[in-house]
């Protein structure tokens, strides 16, 4: 990276209109498609471009290339900023970065004979004056892409599709690029023109020093050209960098995902069996070990045994969340205390900018009144629980979510109740909140699995703090509590009930939900 | 390059696909171009048997003589297919119809060609259990729902009111595999049925097809480029290239030791993410050239024996 780069690209960023959606009168909707990304390509760099379809890496291809315009972000070629470039200066430098299209049967001219498509770049240029002198180049071209000059009088239809994309080839070089954009280029062919294309790529890559930007789905054929990788999700990079290692050892949930789904051709009858385990029932796991953890309400109960089990399990830093800072001493000095009030909105926007390396949400802030809908507060009491267990919640995962993305994926918790699931008598407003914060939690589940956050639902009974302790026992310690929430980010679960009491609750509620209404309605507190 | 080269998967009876010596040439104005050359393969009840080879190899043709959808230019020059026991390569239309559906089944490479735009996911998996099961629309619509919940598509009563276009590529995909499924039939033919989707969905295709598989008991010729989705889930492979099977056995031993030269080479051009991309060796060209010079030299040997009756 000590070489200057030859093409870098800074928060860049696109938007198109969406069609789709657009009404009858009027401009159509915009939709997001590349949300910052950054890259840097050096002289002779090749760098593998990864993802599914609509992750966004063909439209970042043609956006490094200007076939788009950035909505926002700068790209620098040579040194250059191109991003804002009008047309026709643009058209002097288009000469050193040239694409190659994924299909060569829609983006070679039908009517136009191979040796013409070769030679238009060349005229366009004026890199050749006469007609001989033309043909001398694209001869030329042609032999070095393995194509023979009788290749020149043939139509593109006449050509199998390994020839096809050979031509493409020979046209991106014509001119002596520097740079070579190319956009999934073997996708449609089979073993053997694929293997001779890539091929191709690697000889071509080390004889001209060229730079080269490998768009792909499939990580082996990536591997086979490039040195570097970036894998995208919905716009953004989750992963960069050196492609043995990042293959050996993938840190992003999603790059796993990828890499497992990959058939290699090694006998393994199992496959298929495992992937219905893993696939069709998504299951996502994370370390609490050198995690960047949030507790929120960490000043106290369950936030308190929050931290020490972050602690305990190797956290590497820990951002303990509460109102009032004063007076809180820290247990440990991987601990800092912030003041963050849930209810504040401006509070955690500060607080996602000011704590970007979070990777481990834990939801925990909450209040219980502990009154009937017939006491005078209710309606007070009704909207604090409300604006604090719910809408807290759904503030911190809404500023928390792209954290979390930027960093991998990581683990929201949300620390509920099992009143969530079945009601209790004389705390109905309570319940309502908590019932309100787990559909939440489902919706920020879905919402965030494609960035490959495991988001968990802590629903256990009564804990003996000071805000459950009114209740009769078995009261749960809050150590149990937190271990047993920590222990379900490392294995995946999603919803648990930790303790005999809410896990025989929600096993009755699956066997039995009148038995347990019943049941509960016959328990009246005090 | 004769069949008896070929071990077949047990006695000729137990298997439920037999292709024997199988010829197929396109008829031209001046002479016939030979597609298949000798073709023999064998596929037991449960089986799940790979077809692998390039684009131009025939394989694509072997299941659509299977399913008696070739082209009308194609001749069928010799040999035979039975299914079940019994030659189907010249069956009357009727006979066709009956043997589809309940005895064959097809998962199509691209189903938004294969689904018809114009109506309903329901309907159309309807109409395949009213054609062939005789069911009434109440039957029907109760086993398209259990279909669809059989191929892990979420809210089945959504998607029975869609249309194709309305789905994404692997959703197609599961409707596709609902409606090969339907009838309950014997043998399936997959033609390249993931090559157009992402990796993820690929695997959860495949998944999908093994399972129903699994619990269907019907045997599926897979036919495919890839080599490492035959190494996933196929009991047997055959190798196609140029219309002839170079060999056919065990997916272990054709994938871990192959006999045949041009199986190891294809195996050697398949990139690797877990390997430097410098061991990536395209096929020597020597070897597809050595090739195609023993398919004509086949062919000069088959005109002379006179066994020709095109």
């Amino acid at each position: 990276m000590a070489e200057p780069a030859l093409l870098e690209a800074a928060g860049l960023r696109l938007s198109l209109p969406d069609y789709s959606r657009k009404p009858p009168f009027g401009a159509a909707p915009t939709v997001d498609i590349l949300h910052g990304i950054d890259l840097a390509l050096a002289p002779g760099d090749t760098l593998g471009i990864v993802g599914e379809s609509g992750s966004g890496k063909t439209s970042l291809g043609r956006t490094l290339v200007r076939l788009y315009k950035p909505t926002a972000g700068r790209i620098l070629f040579d040194g250059q900023d191109i991003s804002g470039l009008p047309e026709d200066r643009l058209r002097p430098l288009r000469a050193r970065f040239q694409m190659i299209f994924q299909d060569p049967q829609s983006s070679l001219n039908p009517r136009r004979r191979v040796a013409d498509i070769v030679a238009q770049p060349l005229r366009l240029h004026g890199r050749a004056s006469t007609a001989t002198e033309a043909r001398k180049q694209v001869d030329a071209l042609l032999e070095r892409v393995a194509l023979r000059p009788a290749h020149g009088e043939r139509y593109p239809h006449e050509l199998s599709g390994g020839e096809r994309q050979r031509v493409g080839i020979a046209r991106a070089i014509a001119l002596q690029p520097s740079l070579v954009v190319a956009d999934e280029i073997v996708s449609g062919l089979d073993v053997s023109s694929q293997a001779q294309i890539l091929a191709l790529l690697r000889e071509l890559r080390q004889d001209m020093g060229l730079a080269l930007l490998f768009i792909g789905h499939d990580l082996s054929v990536v591997r086979t050209v490039c040195d570097r990788v970036m894998v995208m999700l919905n716009g953004r990079a989750v992963e960069q960098g050196d492609c043995a290692a990042i293959f050996a050892a993938p840190k992003h949930p999603y790059t796993r995902r990828l890499l497992n789904a990959i058939p290699l051709p090694d006998v393994d009858p199992d496959w298929v069996a495992r992937t219905a385990e893993n696939e069709l029932g998504e299951t996502l796991t994370m370390d609490v070990k050198d995690s960047v953890a949030l507790v929120t309400g960490a000043n106290r109960g369950v936030g308190e045994a929050f931290v020490q089990a972050l602690l305990d399990r190797g956290a590497a830093k820990v951002y303990a969340g509460m109102r009032d800072t004063g007076g809180y001493e820290a247990p440990d000095d991987r601990v800092t205390a912030i003041g963050l009030d849930v209810t504040d909105r401006e509070q955690v926007a500060q607080a996602a900018a000011a704590c970007g390396d979070v990777t481990l949400l834990v939801n925990n802030a909450g209040v219980n009144h502990n009154q009937p809908i017939s006491a005078d507060m209710a309606q007070q009491n009704a909207r604090e629980e409300m604006e604090v267990n719910f809408f807290g919640t759904m503030e911190m995962c809404r500023q928390f979510g792209p954290v979390l993305g930027d960093n991998g994926g990581g683990a929201i918790v949300n620390m509920l109740s099992i009143l969530a699931r079945v009601n209790l008598p004389m705390i109905g407003t309570y319940c309502a909140s908590k019932a309100a914060t787990l559909s939440l939690t489902q919706g920020v589940r879905a919402e965030l699995a494609a960035q490959g956050t495991l988001v968990v639902a802590v629903m256990p009974a009564a804990i003996d703090t000071r805000m459950g302790n009114m209740n009769p026992p078995p009261l749960e310690a809050p150590a149990d509590v937190a271990n047993a929430a920590l222990d379900a980010v490392e294995a995946g679960e999603e919803d648990i009930y930790p303790g005999v009491v809410a896990d025989g609750v929600s096993e009755g509620l699956a066997a039995d939900p009148k038995g347990v209404e019943k049941q509960f309605a016959e328990y009246l507190p005090g | 390059m004769s069949a008896a080269r070929i071990p077949p998967a047990g006695t000729p009876g137990g298997s439920i696909l037999s292709v024997r010596n199988l010829h197929l040439a396109i008829a031209g104005r001046r002479r016939h171009t030979p597609i298949l050359r000798d073709v023999s393969l064998d596929i037991a009840p449960g089986e799940v048997h790979g077809l692998v080879g390039e684009s131009g190899a025939g394989k694509t043709m072997i299941g659509k003589v299977i399913l008696g959808i070739q082209p009308s230019r194609a001749r069928i020059t010799g040999g035979s297919v039975l299914f079940d026991g019994a030659d189907i390569t010249h069956l009357s239309e009727r006979e066709r119809r009956r043997l589809m559906g309940r005895g064959l089944g097809l998962i199509p490479q691209d189903p938004m060609t294969s689904l018809n735009p114009a109506y309903r996911i329901g309907g159309q998996i309807a109409d395949v259990l009213r054609l062939h099961l005789g069911m009434n629309r109440t039957a029907a619509r109760a086993r398209t729902l259990e279909l669809l919940h059989d191929v892990h598509i979420r809210e089945p009563e959504r998607v029975l009111r869609q249309y194709p276009h309305e789905l994404s590529g692997g959703m197609r995909q599961r409707v596709s595999i609902a409606i090969a499924f339907a009838c309950r039939p014997k043998l399936i033919v997959a033609d390249e049925p993931t090559t157009a989707l992402d990796v993820t969905v690929q695997r959860q295709v495949l998944a999908l097809i093994k399972q129903m598989q699994a619990q269907e008991g019907a045997s599926i010729l897979f036919v495919t480029h890839d080599l490492g989705v035959v190494a996933k889930i196929c009991d047997r492979v055959t190798v196609l290239h140029g219309g002839r099977v170079l060999e056919a056995g065990d997916t272990r031993r054709i994938v871990e030791a192959s006999q045949h030269e041009y199986t190891r080479a294809l195996m050697a051009a398949t990139p690797r993410h877990d390997r430097p991309g410098d061991l990536l060796q395209p096929v020597p060209e020597t070897l597809t050239a050595r090739l195609d010079e023993e398919a004509l030299a086949y062919d000069a040997a088959y005109a002379a024996a006179g066994t020709h009756d095109g």
